[in-house]
């Protein structure tokens, strides 16, 4: 077909300062995905923004249920773990060492299990416009991390009034909570994308991230677990993530093994994870 | 741009040989087992900056789905397309307003959602505001706006994002009439600034209105490309012609 106004303009020489685009049958390379999501970066900020907005718009509490959320359940935790069952902890305060487990769990949990339904929550907008599917998931666990940066405080409270003394190995902390928020993202993309394959997947998620927080260090120390199981169990991140963050925090000696898989286990997983997403979310609109 | 297509089964060679993750590949395979629509096929058109292009054709012609293709919402199974420019497409107006947040929020929100800048955002947001007529109720969550001022206030964002191409489908078909005179006017402001605008409607008067050239789709081909009069007159004959076929 002939264009009909010409001048002096063609594909060659084209008059538009933004970039081009090219629109191609098959996959776009992941790094050219992975660079467009970069580029999108300010609807990251707003998607978290608005979220933000609204739930602390919405409830009565507010930010309160935050700190509330992983607050109540150490206390129901230190009752029946602590009081009833006796589990041990490590030889700290039982509240505080469940809470310094809950708040990265909780962090984890309610990230991947709001991330599941992410995509389906924004299909509105997925729908109507185009940018890259990673920024939902991603603003997701954003705002998770907000909410356990601001629950963090009650862990200081915790710490200056069971007085616990800071050891060398709090430098670590940064680095664990990178771990952790990686961690986090990689298995929050895999589920938003399962869940849209696979839609009862969705129904199996709690019970699943049940199971997982008892197959992790949670409310009880990992010395709990007989040493012939040991190496299975720090097959889980988790655990490896877990027990050096409170070994950061408490100055108690690491599993350098554990610690060492886990960081392994969060980088491949992550890798792959985003691979596979960045994949198949150029397929989603046909099964949303 | 040759061949898109959507859903077609065949999609077995073009997208399951891509596939790496076996866990979709066969699962897909297996559903559009048997089955071959193609949305799309054999077109081809070239459009430069500053041209406004209108899109008509009858339901199912493919309309939607070359829209959504060239706005990257959905893939072409196969073919290719070359944009020069930042693409905006406003497939509907307000995508993304959340009901619980103020105007002046939705503003932010439904601007960052289409593509523009936060500064741009900014840089324009009294200008969105007044052409709006939304100034009294700027810090009021937008569920309690009356249906006009929702829709104002979309069309007034969407209508003062400004990209290289601007992807419209049947936007305009919103307002009293005389909210619709001033939007047909943006349009034709944005037009003479140098942008390219793709409009889809049914509406054949804003078409003839807007548009220096329209493309006539049927059955997923262009089979007219050329001057509004034309191409109109050809339309109407079509869809006459299926009228007046026995059922």
């Amino acid at each position: 077909m002939k264009a009909i106004s010409a001048d002096n303009i063609s594909p060659d020489n084209p008059v538009g300062h933004g970039p081009l685009i090219k629109i191609r049958a098959g996959h776009s390379p992941v790094a050219s995905q992975l660079r467009d999501a970069w580029a999108h970066r300010e609807l990251f900020y707003f998607l978290m923004w608005r979220d933000l907005k609204v739930r602390y718009r919405q409830t009565l509490l507010g930010a309160g249920w935050v700190i509330l959320q992983p607050l109540l359940t150490t206390i129901v935790f230190t009752i029946f773990m602590n009081k009833l069952v006796r589990v041990p902890s490590d030889g700290l305060p039982y509240p505080l060492f469940a809470y310094a487990g809950l708040l990265p769990w909780m962090f984890f949990s309610n990230s991947v299990s709001t991330s599941a339904y992410s995509l389906f929550n924004n299909s509105y907008i997925v729908t109507k416009v185009y940018f890259p599917r990673l920024i939902i998931p991603a603003a997701i666990v954003g705002v998770r991390l907000v909410d356990f940066i601001v629950a963090s405080i009650v862990l200081v409270g915790l710490m200056l009034v069971y007085g616990v003394n800071l050891k060398i190995g709090l430098l670590l902390l940064p680095l664990l909570v990178a771990q952790l928020t990686l961690f986090t993202f990689g298995i929050s993309l895999w589920f938003s994308i399962l869940n849209v394959r696979y839609r009862d997947i969705g129904t199996l998620l709690p019970v699943l991230i049940q199971l997982w927080m008892f197959v992790s260090p949670v409310v009880y120390p990992s010395s709990l677990v007989p040493d012939k199981w040991r190496f299975a169990y720090s097959l889980n991140p988790m655990t490896g993530i877990l027990e050096a963050l409170r070994g950061s925090l408490f100055g108690l000696p690491l599993q350098w093994t554990a610690v060492g898989i886990s960081m392994a286990l969060t980088i491949v997983l992550a890798v792959y994870f985003t691979y596979l997403f960045c994949r198949w979310e150029e397929n989603l609109i046909d099964v949303l | 741009m040759r061949g898109l297509s959507r859903n077609s089964p065949t999609l077995g060679e073009a997208v399951t040989k891509a596939a790496k993750s076996s866990w979709s590949r066969k699962a897909y395979a297996d559903r559009h087992k048997g089955e071959l629509l193609w949305v799309l096929k054999d077109l081809s058109f070239e459009v430069f900056a500053g041209e406004v292009v209108g899109i008509i054709g009858r339901n199912g012609a493919g309309k939607s789905t070359l829209l959504k293709i060239l706005s990257r919402i959905i893939k072409p199974t196969t073919g290719e397309a070359d944009l020069y420019g930042r693409v905006g497409s406003l497939l509907e107006i307000g995508t993304g307003f959340h009901p619980d947040l103020t105007g002046r929020e939705n503003i932010f929100l439904n601007g960052a959602i289409i593509g523009m800048k936060r500064e741009e955002i900014k840089r324009k947001f009294d200008e969105i505001v007044a052409f709006a007529e939304v100034e009294r109720f700027l810090e009021t969550p937008i569920k309690f706006y009356s249906s006009g001022m929702y829709v104002r206030l979309a069309f007034a964002v969407a209508a003062h994002f400004v990209p290289e191409i601007l992807i419209l489908d049947e936007v305009l078909a919103v307002g009293d009439a005389a909210f619709r005179e001033k939007c047909l006017k943006k349009m034709r402001e944005v037009s003479q600034q140098g942008r390219t605008v793709f409009y889809v409607s049914h509406d054949l008067m804003s078409v003839q209105q807007l548009c220096g050239r329209i493309l006539l789709l049927e059955a997923g081909r262009l089979i007219e490309d050329g001057e509004p009069v034309t191409v109109i007159q050809k339309y109407l004959d079509i869809v006459s012609r299926a009228e007046n076929l026995p059922a």
